[in-house]
């Protein structure tokens, strides 16, 4: 993993080095040999003026030590730039996650249990849609709705987005509240539109197991066989998407933490690719494509908690 | 399929009236009764081929030149107007006098000599006419000309990645799973590998490794991100297939495994495949219009993703363009996703609900 990211980061062309120069000596002063030094006294500033094979073994060995290497453009750790991200990155996660487990669950139940119904019918065209719109127009929209302001009847719903600052939750909740739950909702329908659809077809399939047709023969409440017996059942297989939905989340919030100038992890991958800054995008991907891998080992012993029938076997 | 096959086996008695017809009206009927017990599908069959059809007579129907900017034809100016600087005008006198004083196009502005439609004021954000019929974006450009030609390259990345991914995955899924033992180790690792590594991501750093971000690499690095996911399809696909009977057979007459592979195989994986083709397809040209939105895109190609970030731009004032523009993204993802969805309920009916860990 880290030997992909290493070689793919290190091919980038227009490397920072020369963005520096041209920055610090727009004209070229001073000819030829003059701008060579330069170069060589900032790669040795950086440490990068070993080959690379070199580089590469330096990297592995502070990679296992636990240095993520130092930011070309800052100057700090590559660490300390993921970690003030990381918040914004979680809270914008979080609340999208949230809206999709508040539209997904309640609304799989529904369209299960009044299969072939209108309602059933609507929600479905509904989830359908959501699949394919692509989440940052319907950002786009929302965004440009509630700065215009909806008009329904006698209330006007629309408010100040607080693009230029970016306020945490702990920070001001209610201007947070304001400019994260645009591109929650946004997120969150297009994950749980996913999410819905697979709970929906679950939930048919085993809304028609003799299990089911048991507790209805003894007498149990319409919602205790739903949420005890069906839906337990159900949710196994929907565990790997909402797995796969939260990883999604953390990377694709790129898209909406550009679309609100939110400082998050996506934020400042792409400000680093664009500054060519090698280490921030190397450690950034090492550690996202960790945190997937390890996600993916969590709902796998998670398998094992909720259905004893895993554990057995 | 099945009936047809075992019609044939059972042979002579039996009329064969699907096989008695040619081969046209074969693929009509066939065609029409999945229009009639699948209607969602037609409907998604119906946006494909609206979409084709736009792609494929761009050039056609298309108006106005997507690239030429439109302005106001010019107005004739007023004896008083011909000094005012600010206001845009032709006048015929100063074309007339400019035959022999050259100098006189230095002292006015440029409009004062075109003549038609080079000459007026660039007509920016306008709403809809009858000579525009979604009106025009923040630069003059005529928005249902652009919206026409963006289809080329929606279907273009779409299309192309999804033919790289199952092509590569096909092959990387059958020769794992056939041949097992620690070709399927390896094969199954660097599948991992791939999987774990986040795409947006890939996609970010892709685009700035290549020399020139073209249209062309990017469709095909959506396709190299696809391989893994059809590896895997594929892959369980050819384990339950390999213990089949016949394949045995195969073996026990002396076929090559290529040969195997080939003609005993694949053949009967074909429907997974094209499930999967159908919906990946969607799925890349959301990922080229999400990437062209954040500005990563191929900047010479008529982008949906890149129109929708204009539309933005321009904010409140008019957030038609955004609208248009999305929608006809949100219409040709919705039609490959519900053929697919179709498609995979004909072909395929126990791939029903499993949707793996691809997020297909």
């Amino acid at each position: 993993m880290a030997t992909l990211v290493f070689f793919a980061t290190n091919v980038l062309p227009g490397d920072f080095v020369a963005q520096k120069i041209a920055a610090n000596n727009p004209q070229g002063e001073g000819g030829r040999e003059a701008v060579e030094a330069q170069i060589q006294k900032i790669k040795e500033q950086l440490g990068i003026d070993d080959p690379v094979p070199v580089r590469y073994v330096k990297y592995l060995g502070s990679l296992l030590r636990g240095d993520f290497g130092t930011s070309y453009q800052t100057g700090e750790s590559a660490l300390s730039d993921f970690r003030k991200g990381i918040p914004y990155t979680l809270q914008l996660s979080l609340m999208a996650f949230l809206v999709s487990l508040l539209t997904s669950i309640p609304i799989g139940i529904i369209s299960a249990i009044r299969q072939d119904s209108y309602i059933d019918y609507g929600l479905r065209f509904l989830a359908i849609l959501f699949v394919a719109a692509p989440n940052f127009w319907v950002a786009t929209m929302l965004l440009l709705w509630v700065v215009n302001g909806i008009d329904i009847g006698p209330l006007t719903i629309g408010w100040e987005v607080p693009l230029t600052e970016h306020p945490l939750l702990w920070e001001n909740p209610g201007d947070s509240l304001r400019l994260f739950v645009i591109p929650a909702v946004a997120g969150g329908l297009a994950s749980g539109a996913g999410v819905m659809r697979l709970l929906r077809s679950q939930m048919l399939e085993v809304l028609r197991q003799d299990y089911i047709r048991t507790a209805w023969a003894k007498g149990a409440s319409e919602r205790v066989i739903i949420i005890r017996h069906a839906l337990k059942n159900a949710l196994i297989p929907v565990l790997t998407i909402i797995g796969l939905t939260m990883a999604t989340l953390l990377s694709g919030n790129v898209v909406f933490e550009y679309l609100f100038n939110i400082p998050g992890v996506g934020y400042r991958i792409l400000n680093a690719i664009y500054r060519r800054d090698v280490p921030v995008v190397q450690s950034f991907v090492v550690i996202i494509a960790t945190f997937i891998v390890f996600l993916n080992l969590a709902i796998d012993v998670l398998y094992g908690v909720i259905d004893p029938r895993i554990r057995l076997s | 399929m099945a009936q047809e096959q075992s019609a044939g086996v059972l042979g002579s008695g039996i009329p064969l009236s699907m096989r008695d017809r040619p081969f046209p009206l074969r693929a009509l009927s066939s065609l029409s009764r999945f229009m009639r017990t699948k209607p969602l599908g037609a409907f998604g069959l119906v946006l494909i081929v609206v979409l084709l059809m736009m792609a494929v007579l761009a050039n056609v129907i298309d108006r106005v030149d997507p690239d030429a900017i439109v302005r106001e034809p010019a107005k004739n100016c007023t004896p008083e107007q011909v000094e005012d600087r600010s206001v845009e005008c032709f006048s015929p006198e100063l074309l007339a006098q400019a035959q022999s004083d050259a100098t006189l196009r230095l002292r006015y502005p440029a409009s004062r000599f075109q003549e038609g439609s080079g000459g007026g004021n660039v007509v920016t954000n306008a709403g809809s006419s009858s000579d525009h019929w979604l009106g025009t974006d923040g630069r003059g450009r005529d928005l249902y000309s652009r919206i026409i030609h963006g289809s080329r390259l929606a279907l273009l990345v779409g299309i192309g990645g999804a033919v790289i991914a199952v092509f590569l995955g096909t092959i990387f899924g059958v020769v794992s799973a056939y041949f097992g033992g620690w070709v399927d180790f390896c094969m199954q690792r660097v599948t991992d590998a791939l999987f774990a590594f986040p795409s947006l991501i890939f996609l970010l750093v892709f685009s700035q490794v290549v020399p020139d971000p073209n249209k062309y690499w990017i469709t095909f690095a959506l396709g190299i991100l696809g391989v893994a996911s059809v590896t895997r399809l594929a892959r369980s696909a050819v384990l339950s297939t390999r213990e089949e009977v016949y394949v045995l057979a195969a073996e026990t007459v002396g076929a090559s495994n290529l040969r195997i592979m080939l003609r005993h195989i694949l053949p009967n994986i074909v429907a997974p495949l094209i499930v999967i083709f159908t919906i990946s397809i969607g799925a890349y040209i959301l990922a080229e219009a999400g990437l062209a939105f954040i500005g990563l895109g191929d900047p010479a190609a008529i982008s949906w993703g890149q129109m929708v970030n204009e539309g933005r731009q321009l904010g409140t004032a008019r957030p038609q363009m955004a609208l248009y523009v999305g929608l006809a993204i949100t219409l040709t993802v919705l039609g490959f996703n519900l053929l697919g969805d179709a498609l995979r309920d004909v072909l395929d009916p126990r791939m029903r609900g499993r949707s793996g860990r691809a997020g297909f």
